[in-house]
């Protein structure tokens, strides 16, 4: 199999998207959905078999265990999201679902290109590519004030976040002389201010698309207002395309002197983390209340990468994973709710054990791995990124981030208290969820437990992955 | 100054300038202006990194980053027309429906 097997195959899956969307006739035109879930649960199969080859275009595109693990993360991630959005209510979907999958698709093109690109253009092109189908979709529902507002707040954040990145960027071809990533990483060395200022603002950038505080504000009007299929996908899939290429930029082929990022990282991490629980305790609407925790959880997954080590990227690998499931899961089922409730306050899941008690211990055991309790996936993603955070010698932020642990504890609970304890609405009875969406959620569910009863096969893949970076 | 700073610190200013727009700017169109205004000084230091370090790399990079410029400033004034087409307004101070 040549290096590009996965991106000609989804290339062509997009084309035959958009032939499908203009040769369709009527209003519904939900097949095209189905069309494209099928196509991306076919590459994901493909993926199982592709294996690492050598560096293809003179180096610029990389086919190594980091970029295959990454490209089957996003390959699942996308078959849950769009596995979810099938069934969305609503004229414009059933109308529009041409447009819908072919600028997932090409948004996931730009995340496969990504995991793989070892060169300055490439990652800047492969970035862009990944990034503005997403305004487009945050805002798809162009009829709606809040996603049209939401979509713009989106876009101007996140292209002035490109903007710098590139800025960023154009220092480090200046300061080296190469678009070359991996001869970057040989000729880094401490005494070039230039290219030390030039890979700061990259990392600006990059904070901005990861949405690591004081980057975050796009990340709760957006996922408050657009879609919320969509919103898992995002809360996941470019969050871990963001890491990676942190992972290509900051860390490949720097062996030792990766540490110099540490003292960055390591302080970002911490006010993420604080940032993103504190603000999450009061939030009622549970979009906004997993948008907040979302932030922090990028902090978790800061620690690790703020270890500069192998271990430290595995465990950012393997937290990664688990947050695929956990964050998509806890959408979604806020989704299956509602779609019957109307309503995505943490109210509209009262009572919900006594409704749809499934519904509920899948939502429980979301919470539990998104907080991290021991036995699903969640706890063994954090005690990892602490230990591999602790062995590096950052004491002080497993202090950090143990304690707010406990505070976000708190606010999942909360949300767990609501479906548990409190009565439901007079009203309410049994919550019908299409199949497609039950599918999805357990599919997550399953995700959760399996990696939290036996994380083992999943560790060991990602510590093999992320060895050769160092 | 050399020929080289000079032209770092010309792409400086215009990078300022257009982070300046962005920041202070309350008209929607004003602020994709200022975006605008910071990749071309991208485009600035770019070329002249290429020219000083005798390398074609850079030179390539300017003609993608215009053509992703171009890109992104269709969708965003994509988006400045659908937000027009219902709040009959692309005043930033005004789109404040989402809280908390």
């Amino acid at each position: 199999m040549s290096a590009f097997t996965l991106e000609l195959g989804l290339a062509a899956l997009a084309l035959i998207v958009f032939g499908a969307s203009l040769v369709a006739r009527g209003s519904d035109r939900r097949w095209i959905a189905g069309l494209a879930t099928i196509g991306v649960l076919v590459l994901g199969i493909v993926s199982v078999f592709v294996a690492p080859t050598r560096p293809a275009l003179g180096g610029m595109f990389v086919q190594d265990g980091l970029a295959i693990f990454a490209k089957r993360l996003f390959l699942a991630a996308t078959f849950i999201g769009l596995l979810a959005g099938i069934s969305t209510e609503g004229a414009a979907c059933g109308r529009r679902a041409g447009e819908y999958h072919l600028l997932m698709l090409a948004s996931l093109l730009g995340m496969l290109v990504l995991a793989s690109a070892r060169d300055l253009i490439l990652l800047f092109v492969a970035f862009e590519l990944m990034s503005i189908p997403l305004y487009v979709l945050a805002g798809f529902l162009k009829r709606e004030d809040v996603a049209v507002e939401a979509a713009l707040k989106f876009f101007l954040v996140g292209s002035v976040s490109s903007a710098v990145m590139a800025y960023g960027l154009s220092f480090v071809y200046g300061a080296t002389g190469t678009t070359d990533l991996a001869r970057v990483a040989q000729t880094f060395t401490r005494s070039q201010p230039l290219l030390i200022l030039g890979l700061i603002a990259a990392f600006a950038g990059f904070a901005f698309k990861i949405a690591a505080f004081p980057f975050h504000m796009w990340v709760p009007d957006t996922y408050e207002a657009a879609s919320t299929p969509f919103v898992a996908w995002l809360s996941v899939a470019p969050k871990a395309a963001g890491f990676v290429a942190l992972f290509r930029v900051y860390f490949e082929g720097m062996g030792e002197r990766a540490a110099t990022w540490v003292p960055l990282a390591a302080g970002l991490a911490a006010i993420t983390i604080v940032a993103g629980n504190l603000m999450a305790l009061p939030q009622q609407n549970t979009k906004r209340l997993l948008a907040y925790s979302g932030i922090a959880h990028i902090g978790y997954m800061l620690v690790g990468f703020a270890a500069a080590s192998a271990s430290g990227t595995a465990m950012v690998l393997f937290y990664l994973v688990a947050y695929v499931f956990g964050n998509m899961g806890a959408f979604l089922v806020v989704e299956a709710v509602a779609r019957s409730e109307r309503s995505e306050a943490t109210a509209a899941l009262r009572g919900l054990a006594q409704r749809s008690p499934l519904l509920a211990l899948a939502m429980l055991l979301f919470l539990l791995s998104l907080g991290g309790i021991p036995f699903v996936a969640g706890f063994w993603a954090k005690l990892y990124v602490f230990w591999a955070a602790a062995s590096a010698g950052l004491y002080w932020l497993v202090l950090v981030g143990a304690v707010l642990t406990v505070v976000a504890l708190f606010y999942y609970l909360v949300v767990a208290k609501r479906m548990y304890i409190e009565p439901p609405a007079a009203s309410g009875g049994r919550i019908q969820v299409s199949r497609s969406l039950a599918l999805a959620v357990i599919l997550c569910a399953l995700g959760v437990v399996a990696l939290g009863v036996y994380p083992k096969p999943v560790v060991m893949a990602a510590l093999r992955v992320a060895a050769p970076l160092f | 100054m050399s020929g080289l700073q000079a032209y770092l610190v010309l792409a400086a200013l215009v990078f300022a300038i257009g982070l300046f727009g962005v920041l202070t700017r309350r008209n929607a169109v004003g602020i994709l202006l200022g975006i605008e205004l910071m990749l071309n000084a991208v485009n600035i230091n770019l070329v002249a990194f290429a020219r000083f370090n005798g390398d074609l790399g850079g030179v390539v990079f300017t003609l993608f980053t215009i053509s992703i410029t171009v890109a992104e400033v269709a969708v965003g004034l994509a988006i400045v027309i659908a937000i027009f087409r219902v709040r009959r307004t692309v005043e930033a101070d005004r789109l404040d429906l989402l809280r908390g």
